[in-house]
């Protein structure tokens, strides 16, 4: 036998279903997706009001986005993608060293992020662009994003 | 569900059985899907870096994409919107496709893999139109200084729509982090569709009744879910943050 081929017929007799737990898995499936639905939905209409109210770039806002997707990403890893049905090791084997290397990434980026965004690191940049940022920001009544851009500015012309 | 006495000592792995009660070709997809996942993981760390590098200038969501079909208003967030929906449905028919596939019912896989593809397809179709009018760019476009080789000096020039050089919505980076992430996130999507379709032609042809399991649904599917699964985060730090 060749250890390549992929018919193993008794791993599909595992998980052999029949009518009753077809029926039982399909509603937790219709669940999953209603609840999807629901939270995407929120993030929309949050995000949309989001200008008016001058929320946009709030630290609560960034938050509360992140956080409903790493739920909705978690209900598709464990639900859809069945990995909430494997063997708990395997289940580790597959995301500790993924988790680990995103911490590492977000590291990275909180740190060499905050030090390229020093005023002495900044790069040069258009002023027209600047300014159209400065007048989008100020149009949408953007809390906080004149005094930004005018930061922005000044980093600019420091080279 | 885990009838482990049933497992052929014959059919199992050489070590004599199955390691994580999983087969070869289900966890070497996962592997691999990590493998993809880092490289996706690389891509929006990346792009966080730059964006906070630039935040001062870096445009907002609601700014870019405006359009929708047939609606000559400015409607943000809307089609994003839609497109997210169709994703996640078509996420939903290939995780029926698979349950269906566990209780051996072909009529059931074929049809939930058909509205998987339908759905594939309709992503991949609104993201062209989506790439279409960011590259087109809007009627007013916006004032730049641009590098003229003929004057050998920077010039002032409206630009409209993107390139990978300029854009009018912000910094060149937003317009490039946007076509390469969206690009590379859009071919997963364009495969997984083509993958789809050779599963779909197998499973009318048979080939897994004859095999007696439908466990390539449940391989592709694993592909399936991984590219809504990027969605997810592509949407919420390309449009709603």
């Amino acid at each position: 036998m060749s250890e390549f081929h992929d018919d193993y017929p008794q791993y599909e007799k595992m998980a052999g279903h029949d009518e009753d737990y077809g029926k039982k898995a399909r509603r937790t499936l219709w669940n999953v997706f209603w609840i999807m639905l629901v939270i995407t939905i929120f993030e929309l209409a949050i995000g949309s009001m989001a200008p008016g109210h001058g929320w946009t770039g709030a630290l609560w806002l960034k938050v509360l986005f992140i956080t409903l997707t790493i739920v909705k990403a978690a209900a598709i890893v464990m639900w859809f993608m069945h990995l909430g049905h494997e063997v708990t090791f395997f289940k580790y084997i597959i995301l500790l060293p993924y988790l680990t290397f995103i911490c590492y990434c977000i590291f990275i980026c909180l740190n060499e992020g905050t030090y390229s965004s020093l005023p002495r690191n900044k790069t040069t940049v258009d002023k027209l662009l600047v300014q159209q940022q400065v007048d989008l920001r100020a149009h949408r009544g953007h809390g906080g994003g004149e005094e930004h851009a005018a930061g922005a500015e000044q980093g600019a012309e420091h080279h | 569900m885990s009838h482990s006495a049933e497992i052929d000592q014959k059919e199992a792995w050489s070590g004599g059985q199955s390691p994580f009660k999983v087969s070869y070709g289900k966890m070497f997809m996962w592997f691999f899907l990590i493998s993809d996942a880092l490289t996706f993981g690389g891509l929006l760390s990346s792009y966080g870096f730059i964006r906070h590098k630039y935040s001062e200038v870096w445009p907002h969501a609601e700014n870019v994409f405006t359009h929708f079909p047939f609606i000559h208003q400015h409607v943000p967030l809307a089609y994003v919107g839609l497109m997210t929906f169709i994703l996640i449905m078509s996420s939903v028919t290939m995780v029926l496709a698979v349950e269906a596939g566990q209780r051996m019912n072909k009529r059931g896989v074929l049809i939930w893999m058909f509205w998987t593809i339908i759905g594939g397809l309709m992503f991949v179709g609104s993201q062209a139109w989506e790439w279409y009018h960011f590259i087109v760019g809007t009627d007013h476009g916006a004032l730049r200084h641009v590098w003229d080789p003929a004057v050998g000096h920077y010039v002032e020039k409206t630009i409209y729509g993107a390139n990978m050089v300029v854009n009018e919505y912000g910094v060149p980076q937003f317009a490039n982090y946007f076509f390469f992430i969206t690009g590379f996130h859009g071919t997963h999507v364009f495969s997984g569709v083509v993958i789809n379709f050779v599963i779909f032609l197998n499973a009318l042809f048979g080939t897994y009744e004859r095999r007696g399991h439908y466990e390539m649904v449940e391989k592709v599917g694993l592909y399936w879910h991984f590219v809504d699964l990027v969605w997810v985060f592509v949407f919420t730090f390309f449009y709603l943050l």
